[in-house]
């Protein structure tokens, strides 16, 4: 129902111009902007990103709204709600996106505190934004949409700034944070985990981190690292895997070290622009109250062009690499064992895509694209493919058709 | 026989055309309340790109856009060294993660002038043939400038397009001799291509700064960027 209202507010914008709003409020301008999105997504073989795409699904729905205000010349408050479903995440279930308080004291240090989009990466923060780009998803290696929460924002502080560096040698720009993660029970992970019989109730923990990056002198050229620690705990319920039959044991998993680490780099010349990421997580988790522990190595980078055709008109393709290794310990090894060979589909998912991106107005634009896949890379930590949606097994290749539709103003 | 000079006269009347052809300039406004009298294009880029929001004395800035024509384009292509559709990119970026909000746009130089003169900290542009009558122009102090003297009026030079074809750019430096009224009396090339130089050197003549006490020598850099 919601795809279909969304429909009819697309089919109407092509009509009516949307404009961002604005309005005072105690002498101060209040800005209002929003944003939703519509997919489909059909696939020939094995059913991806938790929907039943082999049959043809729209289960991919998103919309956003916020508020900002500037409520002095150097402090900016503002707030976003977003809500999504995602074949089974997500679920429609509301959550605030962002809301927080921005203080600049000058333009090489300013504070953050509330909730904050995380900076990792060129688009982890944007993630959401598709309309900043041509391309419908985003590579999953690096930015697996189904897995969102586990990086989008933190309830803390950021301190950033930027920084012009002497001799013509370009701007340094910084942001370091600490807050705590919550990762919605509707996400991509504890989806995974049911396929054993896990039910989580609780996700989240501490995270901090820091991103740097440079804007070259060369125009338009930019490099950049970010490093995140995390020490994540969930809890809930699962099926004793040692003996199935005895009913649901409590489960806890709780990070031993946690990491991510990105590099990337950036390059826009004329109507061409050319970016590739690079990104490890390293997840050491102590299971079932220490007495089990998992050391996965999830390593993805993509290599990605766009090239503006027309104002109307964007065309672009990427190459996306992901491999998983997992090496399990104690008493778990027995019934889970330990995979290292990334050459198997289990363990890889390889992803060329072509794109091509129309924007009806300024406001509405229409994608259409198409991913070729070798690989699933099922778990232990997931990317796009469960069990839950695909019982009878998983093929060695996907080829996806993604047809994607957004508004925004 | 006449079809080949028809065509020859067709060309050689695009050719006039394109060598009369000249970029709209643009002059930078702000609201009286902006104490500084001149700014830097670093400072005009990090502004607009919202990466700062006060000048180095302390000012209060609020970039204003007008939405199309040819006083923006030529503002894009003079400071910001993007294309509206990607700036357009970067502040909704900006918007929808929280960490800016979108510039005022407007739709005319008229509709900016007013705009700025009533909003305190604005700053936006308009054709340097628009009377700016209400606020206040900002001189641009370009890098190797003389300290003394401020550019009122700059004009860009034109890129040999076949050099632009050929991949053929750089930085030309010249050396400015301005009279005491602001004209320029003297231009020399001390670098770079020359052809580029020619044309940097015919653009430069038109400058006109700020009278001052007496006649001042500058050295001036034009970049020649390939990309655009």
């Amino acid at each position: 129902m919601l795809g279909l209202a969304f429909l009819c507010v697309c089919l109407g914008g092509g009509r009516i111009a949307l404009q961002a709003q604005e309005f005072k409020l105690f002498d101060r301008m209040v800005q209002v902007h929003g944003f939703a999105s519509q997919g489909f997504v059909y696939t020939n073989d094995n059913n991806w990103l938790t929907m039943n795409t082999s049959q043809g699904s729209a289960a991919w729905t998103d919309f956003g709204l916020n508020m900002s205000s500037e409520v002095t010349d150097r402090l900016r408050i503002g707030a976003q709600g977003y809500n999504r479903n995602l074949g089974q995440l997500g679920q429609y279930h509301p959550s605030l996106d962002w809301a927080f308080a921005d203080y600049r004291f000058k333009s090489w240090f300013g504070l953050r505190g509330g909730k904050v989009k995380t900076t990792l990466g060129l688009y982890n923060d944007t993630q959401d934004l598709d309309f900043l780009r041509p391309f419908a998803l985003l590579p999953q290696s690096v930015y697996p949409i189904d897995l969102r929460d586990a990086t989008i924002a933190h309830l803390g502080g950021d301190v950033y700034g930027t920084i012009s560096l002497k001799h013509r040698f370009g701007d340094l720009s910084y942001t370091a944070y600490a807050g705590h993660r919550n990762d919605s029970i509707y996400s991509g992970y504890p989806f995974y985990l049911g396929s054993f019989g896990g039910h989580i109730t609780s996700f989240g923990g501490l995270q901090y981190g820091a991103d740097l990056r440079w804007n070259a002198p060369l125009k338009a050229l930019l490099f950049g690292a970010s490093r995140v620690n995390e020490d994540i705990t969930s809890r809930g319920t699962a099926i004793n895997p040692f003996n199935p039959w005895a009913g649901l044991v409590p489960y806890a998993e709780a990070s031993k070290a946690d990491w991510t680490n990105q590099f990337y780099g950036e390059y826009t010349v004329g109507r061409l622009r050319i970016d590739s990421e690079y990104r490890r997580y390293w997840r050491n988790q102590q299971l079932f109250g220490g007495t089990s522990e998992s050391l996965a190595d999830v390593r993805g980078w993509y290599v990605s062009g766009a090239f503006r055709i027309s104002k109307r008109l964007q065309v672009g393709s990427y190459y996306s690499h992901y491999t998983i290794t997992n090496v399990v310990s104690g008493a778990l090894s027995a019934v889970y064992p330990s995979t290292t060979d990334t050459g198997l589909p289990a363990d890889h998912d390889y992803d060329k895509v072509i794109t091509g991106r129309v924007d009806l107005n300024r406001f509405w634009n229409v994608k259409i694209e198409g991913h070729f896949m070798n690989g699933y890379g099922s778990g232990p930590y997931p990317n796009g493919f469960y069990t839950q949606v695909n019982p009878q097994g998983f093929k060695p290749n996907t080829n996806a058709l993604v047809v994607k539709t957004g508004i925004n103003f | 026989m006449k079809c080949p000079k028809i065509l020859l006269a067709g060309a050689g009347l695009m050719i006039l055309a394109a060598l009369n052809a000249r970029a709209v300039d643009v002059k930078l406004i702000a609201n009286s309340s902006v104490k500084a009298d001149r700014i830097s294009p670093d400072e005009i880029k990090r502004v607009f790109l919202r990466q700062k929001n006060s000048l180095a004395d302390g000012s209060h800035v609020e970039p204003v856009l007008e939405k199309d024509g040819p006083s923006h384009e030529a503002f894009l292509k003079m400071y910001m060294g993007r294309t509206d559709d990607d700036l357009q990119t970067y502040y909704r970026a900006l918007v929808f993660t929280g960490r800016g909000s979108m510039p005022k746009a407007l739709d005319s130089d008229a509709e900016m002038v007013a705009y700025v003169a009533r909003t305190r900290g604005a700053i936006g542009y308009i054709s340097a043939e628009t009377s700016s009558e209400g606020v206040k122009t900002l001189a641009v102090a370009y890098a190797g400038e003389s300290a003394q003297r401020t550019l009122i009026t700059r004009i860009e030079p034109e890129y040999p397009e076949t050099l632009r074809r050929l991949n053929i750019g750089g930085t030309v430096r010249l050396r400015v001799t301005i009279s005491a009224k602001g004209n320029i009396e003297d231009v020399q090339l001390l670098g770079g291509n020359p052809i580029l130089g020619e044309s940097a050197i015919s653009a430069v003549k038109r400058w006109i700064y700020a009278p001052s006490h007496s006649r001042t020598v500058a050295e001036v850099s034009i970049p020649f960027d390939t990309s655009h």
